[in-house]
């Protein structure tokens, strides 16, 4: 994967295009309507990027000719006349009443102080939207397989265990950044101390370790162990730079596959394999949860530049002020290779946040990276395609475009 | 089957003729023999070495090969170079660096070995009949040796988690909070990649017992590892009003959990049955507060103690004074050490030499020594399970 992105940077021709407006142009720095911003340039672009996924997703034969015969814009609407008008959340949590409580209900801890440490993010004011994911994805694969109209029990342990899986790592994560508010509140480490909040991570992820083992299916266990395994790289892949520019877009992708697509793939896969025998299911459920995971990231990057600290919970530009050079950065830093240097040393000098923020502002590092996101939903959109229609499905789809729309 | 297996095999057959309860008639003179090793020589370092390093000869290969190959990794790797950085600092992740590499006292593949040691013990199941044993190395299936190198990993990684520091409450001495704040950060990565590879080893196990069991027994070590630092942590000198009950139910989360449910997973991936199972759990839990009692020992039965060397006011023998003596007159002895705000920890530890602590402490430790070698006459006689015995004597031995 990483050796093809690099090589669609070299072969696309969005560089000389992106560079055009020159820095200064206000070419679309707003950050509202971001699918609106999907300009003829964008098109162009488009085109080649939808050359390399042909290249990127071997599997997938039909893509060029989907392109060739289907305008961008005609997918959309084909998708839209599918749709059902039910909120994908509302629907998912039909299945996922109780959620939290079960989750605390895990969290089998005497000493109080540690207990409400590892349940102070299972408040119930999460998006809860991996649980969401996976329960649709459960009915979507189990309709698809024999029109089951249930839910396992073991699906939606997978969609507690995903959940706490992730808060394990948000609870690390946020000691590793040293941040301060999450979600609108303190972080586990401001209040009770980095010693402590460690050791709640390493808890939250021993109970979901045990959620895990208890549902008895082994290879179950191992494409979920595979997720805590691509976490941790995800974070030491954070940790470096490359030098090479061209390696930096591939560094980057991998980086968010392995901290935030791989949680959902493989989450989506788990269920998928407790609903339905069929391998082939298996890699849509997979392939559906990485495009998804990975155009919601791209997004999550977006809004660090685009929203305010208010919608967010936490405070914006956070990356830049970690060092963190996120995919508006890399593509802003094509139109204004001043950027390198700063990329380099990851914004380290004083005043170097707030020029990169403006330089991404008046780049199209926003635009190209929405759109990025935008081919990521369609392939899911794709993927999930090929099951049997169901309300689920459909829920799925309508989920995907909410990634791309969503201002929180 | 080797030579070896074939050797063992009557042994084992005999093992497993009805009368298995005989088995317990010699474990008197076993008992007995706790006491006798008494009068023969102080602990020495030298004696459990000799101990580890026999033991370490009957188990084919010793323990930290998964651990090494984490340590040669690129993640890992890269971040050896970052680790440079923090010398200089307080930061206690180069404590447990250093100890990883100059491990002088076998503490930390002590784990993997007995649960090597065990699994060579209870040998194949008759359960297990089909079972492979092609795949066994000096009588131990490598599913076993995996299991050896994943508790080695968990130990490790909570060790290495344990040692992350609280940046509001830095000393000046510590370093600067920038150096600080990125040992913190290399302790929490190098931790969960141990993990994480923990987690790896557990699937490839394909038994989904065994990761409960191991899941439950990482649980029980952040909850006593919680413990642990929380009562450090305490700025006064009091130490917590805890009788010697609660002290062992925490002391059981963070020392003896891991090895006793370690054990009883080696027996699972031999398919023995649950009676065999308890049996091991059982050694590694008491074996494991044994050696926990033995080191807390260390400070008040030393010949040679420097004035100057602390101890844990909450170690076995501190918590069981306390309890003789009762609250009040234990915090009144503490005021007593103290001396311009500084305990003196020489003067104290004479006043706890002084009562019964330290003999109750050598009581209870020879009590735990002798229920580990009670689990183990379930098991056929062997080198092994000699081996295992030699543990607990050099663990159970005062002068």
């Amino acid at each position: 994967m990483a050796s093809r992105w690099w090589r669609w940077r070299r072969g696309c021709s969005w560089r000389p295009a992106a560079r055009s407006p020159g820095p200064g142009s206000p070419g679309g720095a707003g950050p509202q309507g971001p699918r609106a911003a999907a300009d003829a340039r964008a098109q162009m672009a488009c085109f080649h990027f939808m050359k390399h996924l042909t290249s990127a997703f071997p599997n997938v034969y039909s893509i060029s000719r989907f392109h060739h015969t289907t305008p961008v814009a005609c997918c959309y609407s084909k998708t839209r006349s599918g749709e059902k008008f039910t909120d994908p959340f509302k629907l998912g949590w039909r299945d996922l009443k109780g959620l939290y409580e079960d989750i605390r209900k895990e969290l089998l801890i005497s000493t109080t102080e540690l207990k409400e440490m590892s349940e102070y993010y299972f408040d119930g004011k999460g998006k809860a939207f991996r649980p969401i994911i996976v329960v649709l994805m459960a009915r979507a694969c189990n309709i698809h397989h024999n029109n089951s109209r249930d839910v396992q029990a073991s699906q939606r342990s997978i969609a507690l265990i995903a959940e706490m899986i992730h808060t394990a790592s948000l609870v690390h994560d946020d000691v590793i950044d040293d941040a301060s508010s999450r979600r609108g509140k303190h972080t586990v480490n401001k209040i009770w101390g980095e010693k402590k909040a460690v050791l709640a991570g390493d808890l939250i992820l021993s109970a979901a370790s045990i959620a895990l083992a208890r549902i008895g299916n082994t290879t179950v266990i191992s494409i979920l162990t595979q997720v805590i395994e691509d976490l941790v790289r995800g974070e030491f892949l954070q940790l470096g730079s490359k030098e090479n520019e061209d390696e930096r877009f591939a560094h980057y992708l991998e980086k968010t596959f392995k901290k935030t697509a791989s949680l959902i793939a493989n989450s989506c896969k788990a269920v998928s394999v407790l609903g339905c025998p069929d391998p082939v299911v298996h890699e849509i459920a997979y392939q559906y949860g990485k495009n998804v995971g990975i155009a919601f990231q791209l997004i999550d990057d977006v809004l660090d530049f685009t929203s305010c600290s208010d919608q967010m919970g936490k405070p914006t530009s956070a990356d830049l002020k970690l060092g963190l050079a996120t995919g508006p950065v890399l593509f802003a830093s094509q139109q204004f290779p001043e950027m390198n240097a700063m990329i380099m040393r990851r914004f380290s000098l004083p005043g170097d946040v707030d020029r990169a923020r403006q330089y991404v502002l008046q780049s199209d590092g926003v635009q190209q990276t929405t759109y990025l996101a935008q081919r990521y939903c369609h392939e899911a959109i794709r993927e999930i395609s090929k099951l049997r229609p169901s309300p689920e499905r459909d829920a799925l789809i309508q989920l995907s475009e909410i990634v791309l729309t969503r201002d929180k | 089957m080797n030579l070896q297996q074939l050797l063992r095999l009557p042994r084992y057959l005999g093992a497993l003729g009805p009368p298995r309860r005989r088995w317990w008639s010699p474990s008197l003179d076993t008992i007995a023999s706790v006491g006798s090793w008494r009068g023969q020589s102080s602990r020495s370092p030298a004696y459990w070495n000799q101990v580890v390093s026999e033991a370490e000869k009957i188990v084919g290969y010793p323990t930290s090969f998964m651990s090494l190959r984490c340590l040669l990794s690129d993640e890992l790797s890269n971040i050896a170079m970052q680790v440079r950085k923090l010398v200089g600092t307080q930061h206690p992740l180069l404590t447990t660096a250093r100890e990883l590499v100059h491990d002088s006292r076998h503490n930390l593949q002590l784990r993997g070995l007995v649960v090597l040691l065990i699994s060579k013990a209870a040998g194949p199941s008759s359960m297990n009949a089909s079972c492979q044993n092609y795949d066994m190395v000096s009588g131990i299936y490598s599913c076993q040796r995996s299991l050896a190198e994943i508790t080695e990993l968990i130990h490790t990684a909570l060790l290495v988690h344990r040692g992350i520091v609280n940046l509001n409450e830095l000393q000046s001495s510590d370093g600067p909070l920038k150096d600080m704040q990125f040992g913190n950060k290399i302790a929490i990565l190098s931790g969960d990649f141990l993990l994480a590879n923990a987690c790896n080893g557990l699937a490839l196990l394909q038994n989904t017992k065994v990761v409960e069991l191991l899941a439950s027994a990482l649980m029980d070590l952040v909850q006593g590892a919680y413990h642990e630092n929380s009562t450090s942590a305490k700025e006064t000198y009091i130490t917590d009003d805890i009788g010697i009950s609660t002290w062992k139910e925490k002391t059981f989360l963070s020392h003896g959990a891991l090895l006793a449910k370690s054990c009883q997973a080696a027996m699972e991936l031999a398919k023995h049955d649950a009676e065999v199972q308890d049996m091991a759990f059982q050694y590694g839990k008491h074996m494991a507060m044994s050696h926990k009692i033995n080191s807390d020992l260390q400070p008040f039965i030393k010949e040679k103690t420097s004035d100057s060397m602390t101890f844990n006011l909450n170690s076995a023998p501190v918590v069981l004074h306390q309890e003789f003596l009762g609250r009040d007159l234990w915090i009144k002895q503490i005021r007593e050490a103290q001396e311009k705000g500084i305990l003196d920890y020489a003067k104290l530890r004479e006043t706890i030499k002084a009562g019964k602590g330290v003999t109750s402490a050598i009581d209870l430790c020879r009590y735990h020594g002798n229920k580990a070698l009670a689990a183990l006459e379930s098991f056929p006689p062997s080198e092994a399970r000699s081996a295992l015995e030699n543990i607990v004597f050099a663990v159970t031995r005062f002068s």
